[in-house]
């Protein structure tokens, strides 16, 4: 085919994917009638919508981006990255259906708003918010990044990197200022949709490349005979104490099955995260979070995860030309249309999540924290106005850090998933373990982040900008800063828990744990199959993403393909069965129909808040400002 | 029967031929482009299994195709058969291309009738085409 008619499809696919995203936020918009419901949908969006919904945002753009990368480059050999679509349904099971209940009692929409009523925490609710503006500027921007040079090398710098960025930051805008979270709700769906044809059309054809299934199989026996080939198809022992990426001059290498299982704990932020959050509280009822959880995100994605990812992954292991930009050149000169197809799934996959984000976001930002805090006199109108503001002005900087500051962006696309995975205390504190007290669980999160920032490049490239030099590097032990948080933050809690006093609660808290006992109480073969449960999931992190990892280096070593690649598929298929179990056998997060009546606060007298707010606002400028000196003078004084 | 909401149909549809409904008319033109039968089977194949889609989808919702459905797709029958009929009134079309096309073409008719037939019954069926009139008596004057 002639060059001009393989870059038509591109742009002619855009414009169809435009027009889409166009069309449904007009019907979002039309349905939404005015702005009461903007931010949550009226709380109607369908169960099977949301499951698809959060499915897709949860796998995003990044298995194919970066999952299908990392398994090209450095091998099978940090295993974790195939259990993904497991590790990312468990936080789902244990939290959705819960929080749907209590956020259904409460009227709330929101992570931040739902911090705020059970803790009554400033804090929480500004780290809750926080962690959506990381995901709006951080992890979806840098995917957006990628995604827009990859368009630009598809159409031969036909257009530029930044041309294709702004364009899909302008669709991107346009249909979330448009429809709110029902655009982002109806839209999601289909990209969800359009993000699994794609995985399986990169995956089908990676395998035509590589002449099928036993082709790539037998092209991997022979990498793996290749001098220290073995050790990308290995998990490489439990544990190495070494002093972390950039300190470590060692050339042992990194994927131990520690790192394994610390790396599964960083997907699991992504559902405790505000984002999750907002699509479980804009749904309509509880009914879809088990089927949602067990067959489409488990199954049907954890599946294309574990040998669609992988297979993608292993083509460019075996030959770096069949990577997935080598893929797409590649169909690029023979099926341009099928290029273009597969690109708007891409698309549609990044898009999902950094919709959802900016949403959440702006939402944040302007209706949790700035109205309650600086402006309680805002009308719902101008609300949703000054969030449509906030959403253009989040999608511009994400445009502008992408090509002014790209090390930035990756810094904070990486302390995205462990800061929210920080989140876990909190929400367990809410929905399972109600003697998690509010000082325990603000310092544990407060201590967690902090451990977070200490292992990862973010916060040591800011103690170096003030002079400080950290002994170590980035996942020091082979151990993801995820990891390293937590522990900080859970024995935060537990201590802080044990010498707190529990009685000091808020009235919500009390009223919120008392329709939890009454509405949700576990039933009496529930409570026998309690022990079996700990015990199902404990085996399962040990063997699928845990130390038990090394067993299968060699467990399948005759199979004919990998064995650690088999291992893998094998506990893919006993995780769908894990959550099945937990989601319907132990009934956390199985259908349930009850009438839920609304919590209602002893009636307060409303006083003017506007002196209070002022007040408010003159000391955040004054604090800005102060911290702004002390830091520039720090720098100066010891930093370089 | 379930109850799905005007819009979760319109979207359950639209997603069944935004994936379904493109790939396989890609698969199909790819086939005849490199005059692979098969690839245009499987473009086929393709297109058929977006129709029981939105079949399955349509029972679910307890209605039938809505008549923009019906006229989109109707419409788009008609110019992918006069473009097949051009290229084979043209003399040029190779034997693999036009066994594609009468595979596609016959696959949908023969298709359309089934569900007809299914749907509506042998004599339903045929009423839906033959719209029936009020007789109309004359008058004299």
């Amino acid at each position: 085919m002639s060059g001009s008619f393989t870059s038509i499809w591109l742009p002619l696919y855009g414009l169809f994917y435009m027009a889409t995203c166009l069309y449904w936020a007009r019907v979002a918009a039309v349905e939404n009638r005015n702005t009461e419901t903007f931010f949550s949908a009226g709380h109607q969006l369908a169960p099977w919508m949301a499951a698809l919904m959060m499915a897709g945002a949860s796998i995003s753009g990044w298995f194919l981006l970066g999952g299908a990368a990392e398994i090209a480059h450095h091998g099978f050999a940090l295993a974790a990255v195939l259990q993904g679509g497991i590790v990312l349904a468990l936080p789902g099971v244990f939290f959705f259906k819960r929080m749907w209940f209590i956020g259904q009692r409460l009227r709330v929409s929101s992570q931040v708003e739902l911090f705020r009523a059970y803790y009554q925490s400033d804090f929480l609710a500004v780290v809750s918010t926080l962690v959506a503006v990381l995901f709006a500027l951080g992890f979806a921007a840098v995917q957006m990044r990628a995604l827009a040079h990859l368009i630009s090398h598809l159409t031969a710098d036909m257009i530029s990197p930044v041309q294709a960025a702004a364009f899909l930051s302008l669709v991107l805008f346009a249909y979330v200022a448009i429809g709110g979270m029902r655009a982002v709700g109806y839209l999601g769906a289909l990209q969800s949709i359009f993000l699994a044809a794609a995985m399986a059309g990169f995956a089908a054809y990676a395998l035509i490349l590589t002449g099928g299934f036993a082709a790539l199989n037998q092209g991997l026996r022979q990498l793996a005979s290749t001098e220290g080939g073995a050790a990308l198809f290995a998990v490489a022992g439990v544990i190495r104490f070494s002093a972390g990426l950039g300190r470590d001059l060692t050339a042992a290498p990194d994927a131990t099955s520690v790192a394994s299982l610390s790396l599964a704990f960083a997907f699991m932020g992504f559902q405790a995260s505000p984002l999750a959050a907002k699509i479980i509280l804009s749904t309509r009822n509880a009914n879809g979070f088990a089927a949602g959880q067990t067959w489409v995100m488990a199954g049907f994605f954890g599946g294309l995860i574990a040998f669609g990812i992988a297979i993608i992954g292993a083509a460019g292991l075996i030959n770096p030309n069949y990577s997935l930009a080598g893929v797409l050149g590649s169909l690029l000169q023979t099926s341009p249309w099928f290029m273009a197809w597969l690109v708007i799934g891409l698309v549609a996959g990044v898009q999902l999540l950094a919709g959802l984000a900016l949403l959440t976001a702006g939402e944040a930002l302007v209706r949790t924290i700035y109205k309650p805090y600086f402006h309680s006199a805002l009308s719902r109108a101008d609300t949703v106005n000054i969030t449509r503001i906030v959403i253009g002005l989040l999608a511009l900087a994400a445009v502008l850090m992408q090509f002014l500051t790209p090390v930035a962006l990756s810094a904070l696309a990486g302390v995205v998933l462990p800061l929210a995975f920080q989140l876990w205390t909190p929400l367990l504190g809410i929905t399972w373990l109600r003697w998690f007290t509010r000082p325990a669980v603000v310092s544990g999160v407060g201590f967690g982040m902090a451990a977070v920032l200490l292992t990862e490049p973010l916060g040591y490239h800011i103690l170096s900008f003030l002079g400080l030099e950290l002994p170590w590097g980035r996942w020091p032990w082979t151990l993801h800063s995820a990891a390293w948080g937590m522990a900080a933050n859970l024995t935060a809690v537990l201590l802080i828990s044990a010498i707190t006093n529990r009685r000091t609660q808020g009235e919500e808290a009390a009223d919120v744990q008392a329709f939890i006992a009454s509405t949700l109480k576990p039933a009496a073969r529930v409570r026998r199959l309690t022990t079996t449960a700990w015990s199902v999931v404990l085996a399962w992190m040990f063997l699928a993403a845990g130390p038990g990892l090394i067993f299968g280096n060699t467990a399948f070593a005759n199979i004919g393909m990998p064995s650690i690649w088999a291992w893998s598929g094998l506990f893919w298929l006993l995780g769908v069965a894990m959550i099945w179990f937990l989601s319907y056998a132990m009934d956390m997060a199985s259908p349930l129909h009850r009438e839920i009546e609304p919590y209602s606060p002893r009636p307060r007298l409303r006083r003017d808040q506007s002196m209070q707010e002022q007040r408010r606002l003159r000391i955040l400028i004054i604090t800005a400002a102060a911290a702004f000196v002390l830091i520039v003078l720090v720098n100066l004084s010891f930093g370089h | 029967m379930f109850s799905l909401r005007h819009v979760d149909r319109g979207l359950l549809v639209f997603s069944i031929w935004a994936v379904l409904g493109f790939l396989g008319l890609g698969f199909v033109l790819e086939g005849f482009s490199r005059g692979a039968y098969f690839m245009s089977l499987l473009g086929t194949g393709l297109i058929v299994a977006g129709f029981v889609a939105h079949i399955i989808v349509n029972f679910m919702c307890g209605g039938g195709f809505t008549s923009g459905e019906a006229a989109l797709g109707v419409g788009s029958f008609g110019i992918l058969a006069l473009v097949f009929i051009i290229g084979w009134a043209g003399g040029t079309m190779p034997a693999s291309n036009f066994y594609s096309g009468l595979t596609l073409f016959g696959v949908i008719i023969l298709g359309f009738i089934t569900y007809l037939t299914l749907r509506y019954g042998m004599r339903g069926a045929f009423s839906r085409f033959h719209g029936k009139t009020a007789p109309v008596r004359e008058t004299r004057r």
